[in-house]
Protein backbone atom coordinates (compact mmCIF):
# COMPACT_ATOMS: atom_id res chain seq x y z
CA UNK A 1 0.00 0.00 0.00
CA UNK A 2 1.25 3.42 -0.95
CA UNK A 3 1.89 6.17 2.17
CA UNK A 4 -0.72 8.03 0.88
CA UNK A 5 -3.12 5.17 0.51
CA UNK A 6 -1.84 4.86 3.95
CA UNK A 7 -2.92 8.07 5.26
CA UNK A 8 -6.28 8.10 3.44
CA UNK A 9 -7.26 5.12 5.41
CA UNK A 10 -6.11 6.27 8.80
CA UNK A 11 -8.06 9.16 7.98
CA UNK A 12 -10.88 7.47 7.99
CA UNK A 13 -10.34 5.66 10.94
CA UNK A 14 -10.14 8.56 13.23
CA UNK A 15 -12.74 10.78 11.82
CA UNK A 16 -15.00 9.58 14.57
CA UNK A 17 -12.52 10.55 17.31
CA UNK A 18 -11.40 13.84 16.39
CA UNK A 19 -11.97 17.45 17.83
CA UNK A 20 -10.10 19.59 16.14
CA UNK A 21 -11.16 19.76 12.17
CA UNK A 22 -8.11 22.50 11.22
CA UNK A 23 -5.94 19.34 12.49
CA UNK A 24 -7.71 17.61 10.61
CA UNK A 25 -7.85 18.93 7.23
CA UNK A 26 -4.13 18.93 7.25
CA UNK A 27 -3.33 15.56 8.30
CA UNK A 28 -0.43 14.79 7.62
CA UNK A 29 2.84 12.25 8.66
CA UNK A 30 3.39 14.33 11.38
CA UNK A 31 0.38 14.92 12.71
CA UNK A 32 0.06 13.99 16.55
CA UNK A 33 -3.63 12.23 17.36
CA UNK A 34 -3.43 14.24 20.96
CA UNK A 35 -2.14 17.60 20.46
CA UNK A 36 -2.87 18.31 16.89
CA UNK A 37 -5.97 16.44 16.59
CA UNK A 38 -7.31 16.37 19.72
CA UNK A 39 -8.72 13.18 20.19
CA UNK A 40 -9.41 12.28 23.63
CA UNK A 41 -6.52 9.93 25.39
CA UNK A 42 -9.66 7.17 26.15
CA UNK A 43 -10.60 7.14 22.24
CA UNK A 44 -7.12 6.16 20.84
CA UNK A 45 -7.82 2.87 22.39
CA UNK A 46 -10.64 2.75 19.98
CA UNK A 47 -8.43 3.88 16.84
CA UNK A 48 -6.04 1.43 17.85
CA UNK A 49 -8.67 -1.47 17.94
CA UNK A 50 -10.29 -0.25 14.72
CA UNK A 51 -6.83 -0.22 13.20
CA UNK A 52 -6.42 -3.37 14.26
CA UNK A 53 -9.87 -4.63 12.81
CA UNK A 54 -9.14 -2.09 9.49
CA UNK A 55 -5.83 -3.77 8.52
CA UNK A 56 -6.87 -7.38 10.61
CA UNK A 57 -3.37 -7.11 12.45
CA UNK A 58 -2.59 -7.37 16.16
CA UNK A 59 -1.36 -4.27 17.79
CA UNK A 60 1.00 -5.25 20.49
CA UNK A 61 1.65 -3.26 24.00
CA UNK A 62 4.93 -2.36 22.86
CA UNK A 63 3.71 -1.07 19.51
CA UNK A 64 0.70 0.51 21.42
CA UNK A 65 3.03 2.36 23.74
CA UNK A 66 4.53 4.44 20.87
CA UNK A 67 1.13 4.90 18.95
CA UNK A 68 0.40 8.68 19.40
CA UNK A 69 1.14 10.09 15.54
CA UNK A 70 0.78 9.40 12.17
CA UNK A 71 3.83 8.22 11.32
CA UNK A 72 4.47 5.73 14.43
CA UNK A 73 0.99 4.28 12.94
CA UNK A 74 1.98 4.02 9.68
CA UNK A 75 5.48 2.23 10.99
CA UNK A 76 3.73 -0.05 13.01
CA UNK A 77 0.99 -0.79 10.44
CA UNK A 78 3.72 -1.87 7.93
CA UNK A 79 5.58 -3.62 10.06
CA UNK A 80 3.01 -5.75 11.04
CA UNK A 81 1.71 -6.16 7.27
CA UNK A 82 5.00 -7.12 6.24
CA UNK A 83 4.80 -10.10 9.35
CA UNK A 84 1.70 -11.32 7.84
CA UNK B 1 5.16 16.10 40.69
CA UNK B 2 1.24 15.81 40.64
CA UNK B 3 -0.75 14.60 37.74
CA UNK B 4 -5.19 15.06 37.36
CA UNK B 5 -7.68 13.99 35.04
CA UNK B 6 -11.22 14.50 34.81
CA UNK B 7 -14.56 12.50 33.32
CA UNK B 8 -17.76 13.86 32.18
CA UNK B 9 -19.72 10.92 32.69
CA UNK B 10 -22.21 11.46 29.99
CA UNK B 11 -19.55 12.22 27.74
CA UNK B 12 -17.51 9.23 28.39
CA UNK B 13 -21.11 7.42 27.82
CA UNK B 14 -21.77 8.77 24.37
CA UNK B 15 -17.87 8.85 23.52
CA UNK B 16 -17.16 6.02 24.42
CA UNK B 17 -18.23 2.20 24.57
CA UNK B 18 -15.78 0.36 26.94
CA UNK B 19 -17.84 -2.67 26.43
CA UNK B 20 -16.48 -2.85 22.95
CA UNK B 21 -14.53 -6.01 21.97
CA UNK B 22 -10.87 -5.33 23.36
CA UNK B 23 -11.63 -2.16 24.73
CA UNK B 24 -11.18 -3.74 28.74
CA UNK B 25 -7.87 -5.83 27.12
CA UNK B 26 -6.05 -3.21 26.12
CA UNK B 27 -6.40 -0.67 28.70
CA UNK B 28 -6.85 -2.46 32.26
CA UNK B 29 -4.59 -5.62 34.01
CA UNK B 30 -6.72 -8.59 34.84
CA UNK B 31 -7.09 -7.46 37.76
CA UNK B 32 -8.34 -4.37 37.16
CA UNK B 33 -10.84 -6.07 34.93
CA UNK B 34 -11.90 -7.36 38.17
CA UNK B 35 -12.56 -4.54 39.80
CA UNK B 36 -14.99 -3.32 36.77
CA UNK B 37 -17.14 -7.11 36.66
CA UNK B 38 -17.56 -7.47 40.49
CA UNK B 39 -18.35 -3.57 40.76
CA UNK B 40 -22.43 -2.89 41.05
CA UNK B 41 -21.64 0.85 39.14
CA UNK B 42 -18.90 -0.77 36.51
CA UNK B 43 -19.32 2.80 34.22
CA UNK B 44 -18.08 4.38 37.56
CA UNK B 45 -15.27 2.29 37.94
CA UNK B 46 -13.95 2.17 34.40
CA UNK B 47 -13.53 5.94 34.60
CA UNK B 48 -12.66 5.83 38.37
CA UNK B 49 -9.49 3.53 36.98
CA UNK B 50 -8.90 5.56 34.40
CA UNK B 51 -8.47 8.84 35.61
CA UNK B 52 -6.14 6.75 38.48
CA UNK B 53 -3.80 5.90 35.46
CA UNK B 54 -4.22 8.81 33.56
CA UNK B 55 -3.41 11.49 36.54
CA UNK B 56 -0.41 8.96 37.56
CA UNK B 57 0.73 9.20 34.16
CA UNK B 58 0.81 13.17 34.02
CA UNK B 59 2.41 13.35 37.38
CA UNK B 60 5.17 10.50 35.74
CA UNK B 61 5.70 12.41 32.85
CA UNK B 62 6.35 15.79 34.48
CA UNK B 63 9.25 14.35 36.58
CA UNK B 64 10.67 11.89 34.24
CA UNK B 65 9.64 12.92 31.09
CA UNK B 66 8.90 11.23 27.84
CA UNK B 67 5.71 10.50 26.06
CA UNK B 68 3.71 7.43 25.64
CA UNK B 69 0.60 5.31 25.36
CA UNK B 70 0.94 2.27 28.14
CA UNK B 71 -2.54 2.54 30.10
CA UNK B 72 -2.33 -1.14 30.97
CA UNK B 73 0.89 -0.65 32.82
CA UNK B 74 -0.10 1.67 35.54
CA UNK B 75 -1.52 -1.13 37.60
CA UNK B 76 -4.02 0.24 39.94
CA UNK B 77 -5.10 -0.90 43.26
CA UNK B 78 -8.06 0.74 45.01
CA UNK B 79 -7.61 1.17 48.57
CA UNK B 80 -11.17 2.79 49.55
CA UNK B 81 -14.38 4.32 47.80
CA UNK B 82 -11.74 7.57 47.38
CA UNK B 83 -8.25 6.72 47.61
CA UNK B 84 -6.11 4.52 45.51
CA UNK B 85 -2.45 3.37 44.66
CA UNK B 86 -1.18 3.30 41.23
CA UNK B 87 2.40 2.06 39.91
CA UNK B 88 5.09 2.10 37.26
CA UNK B 89 8.29 1.71 36.73
CA UNK B 90 8.83 0.59 40.65
CA UNK B 91 7.03 4.23 41.07
CA UNK B 92 4.08 4.54 43.69
CA UNK B 93 1.46 7.50 43.24
CA UNK B 94 -1.64 7.66 46.04
CA UNK B 95 -4.35 8.93 44.11
CA UNK B 96 -7.53 10.57 45.13
CA UNK B 97 -10.85 10.41 43.32
CA UNK B 98 -13.87 12.43 43.73
CA UNK B 99 -16.90 10.63 42.64
CA UNK B 100 -20.62 12.16 41.51
CA UNK B 101 -22.87 11.18 38.72
CA UNK B 102 -22.08 13.78 37.02
CA UNK B 103 -18.11 13.41 36.51
CA UNK B 104 -15.18 11.61 38.17
CA UNK B 105 -12.09 13.37 39.31
CA UNK B 106 -8.91 11.86 40.28
CA UNK B 107 -5.05 13.41 41.61
CA UNK B 108 -2.22 11.69 41.90
CA UNK B 109 0.62 12.63 43.74
CA UNK B 110 3.91 10.69 44.70
CA UNK B 111 3.35 7.68 47.64
CA UNK B 112 4.69 8.99 50.80
CA UNK B 113 5.33 12.93 50.25
CA UNK B 114 3.49 15.08 52.33
CA UNK B 115 2.82 17.83 49.93
CA UNK B 116 -0.09 19.42 49.56
CA UNK B 117 -1.20 21.36 46.58
CA UNK B 118 -1.32 25.24 47.11
CA UNK B 119 -4.52 25.22 45.41
CA UNK B 120 -6.90 22.88 44.25
CA UNK B 121 -10.51 23.64 41.59
CA UNK B 122 -12.28 22.17 39.96
CA UNK B 123 -15.93 23.83 37.60
CA UNK B 124 -18.14 23.82 35.75
CA UNK B 125 -17.39 24.54 32.09
CA UNK B 126 -19.56 27.50 29.77
CA UNK B 127 -18.60 26.08 26.44
CA UNK B 128 -17.29 23.13 24.85
CA UNK B 129 -14.87 24.20 22.16
CA UNK B 130 -11.22 23.24 22.96
CA UNK B 131 -9.36 26.87 22.37
CA UNK B 132 -12.25 28.59 24.20
CA UNK B 133 -12.02 26.11 26.75
CA UNK B 134 -8.16 26.89 27.27
CA UNK B 135 -8.36 30.37 27.23
CA UNK B 136 -11.19 30.35 29.81
CA UNK B 137 -9.01 27.74 32.00
CA UNK B 138 -6.01 29.96 32.15
CA UNK B 139 -7.79 32.58 32.44
CA UNK B 140 -9.29 31.01 35.78
CA UNK B 141 -6.15 29.97 37.10
CA UNK B 142 -4.37 33.06 36.68
CA UNK B 143 -7.00 34.79 38.17
CA UNK B 144 -6.81 31.88 41.39
CA UNK B 145 -3.46 32.46 41.65
CA UNK B 146 -3.52 35.93 41.53
CA UNK B 147 -6.07 36.13 44.42
CA UNK B 148 -4.15 33.68 46.92
CA UNK B 149 -0.10 34.94 46.18
CA UNK B 150 -1.33 38.68 45.48
CA UNK B 151 0.92 38.35 42.01
CA UNK B 152 -0.31 40.82 39.84
CA UNK B 153 -2.65 39.31 36.79
CA UNK B 154 -0.14 40.74 33.81
CA UNK B 155 2.79 39.42 35.01
CA UNK B 156 1.45 35.80 34.83
CA UNK B 157 0.89 33.54 31.65
CA UNK B 158 0.03 29.74 31.57
CA UNK B 159 2.59 28.04 29.54
CA UNK B 160 3.63 24.39 28.20
CA UNK B 161 6.61 22.92 27.93
CA UNK B 162 8.22 20.88 24.59
CA UNK B 163 6.06 18.00 25.88
CA UNK B 164 2.80 19.76 26.18
CA UNK B 165 3.19 19.51 30.27
CA UNK B 166 1.74 23.10 31.62
CA UNK B 167 3.53 25.72 34.31
CA UNK B 168 2.18 28.97 35.72
CA UNK B 169 4.72 31.34 34.59
CA UNK B 170 5.29 34.10 36.81
CA UNK B 171 7.94 37.33 35.41
CA UNK B 172 11.19 35.91 34.43
CA UNK B 173 12.48 33.35 36.94
CA UNK B 174 9.55 31.37 38.74
CA UNK B 175 7.52 28.73 37.26
CA UNK B 176 4.83 27.26 38.88
CA UNK B 177 3.78 23.35 38.28
CA UNK B 178 0.12 23.82 37.20
CA UNK B 179 -2.02 20.35 36.24
CA UNK B 180 -5.24 21.04 34.52
CA UNK B 181 -7.74 18.66 33.08
CA UNK B 182 -11.30 18.84 31.20
CA UNK B 183 -13.20 16.62 29.50
CA UNK B 184 -17.04 17.85 28.23
CA UNK B 185 -18.30 20.33 30.86
CA UNK B 186 -16.08 20.06 33.65
CA UNK B 187 -12.51 21.03 34.26
CA UNK B 188 -9.78 21.26 37.23
CA UNK B 189 -6.76 22.51 37.83
CA UNK B 190 -4.11 22.19 41.16
CA UNK B 191 -1.15 24.40 41.49
CA UNK B 192 1.48 22.77 43.26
Amino acid sequence: MTNEALIEKLKEIVKPYVKNEEGFNNLNENTDFLSDLKINSANLVDVILDIETEFDILIDNDSMEKMLNVKAAMEIINTKLAEK
Amino acid sequence: MTGNDIVDMRVAATESNWRRKGFLEKIFSLQEQEYIKDSCAPDEMVWKLWTMKESAYKAYTRQFGGRFYTPQKFSCTVLSATTGLVVFNNIYYQTNTITTKNYIYSIARPAGVENPDLINSYFYLPQTHYYKTQSFIYKKIIACYNSVTGQIKKNLAVVKDKNGIPFLSCGIDLQVPVSITHHGQFAAFTIH
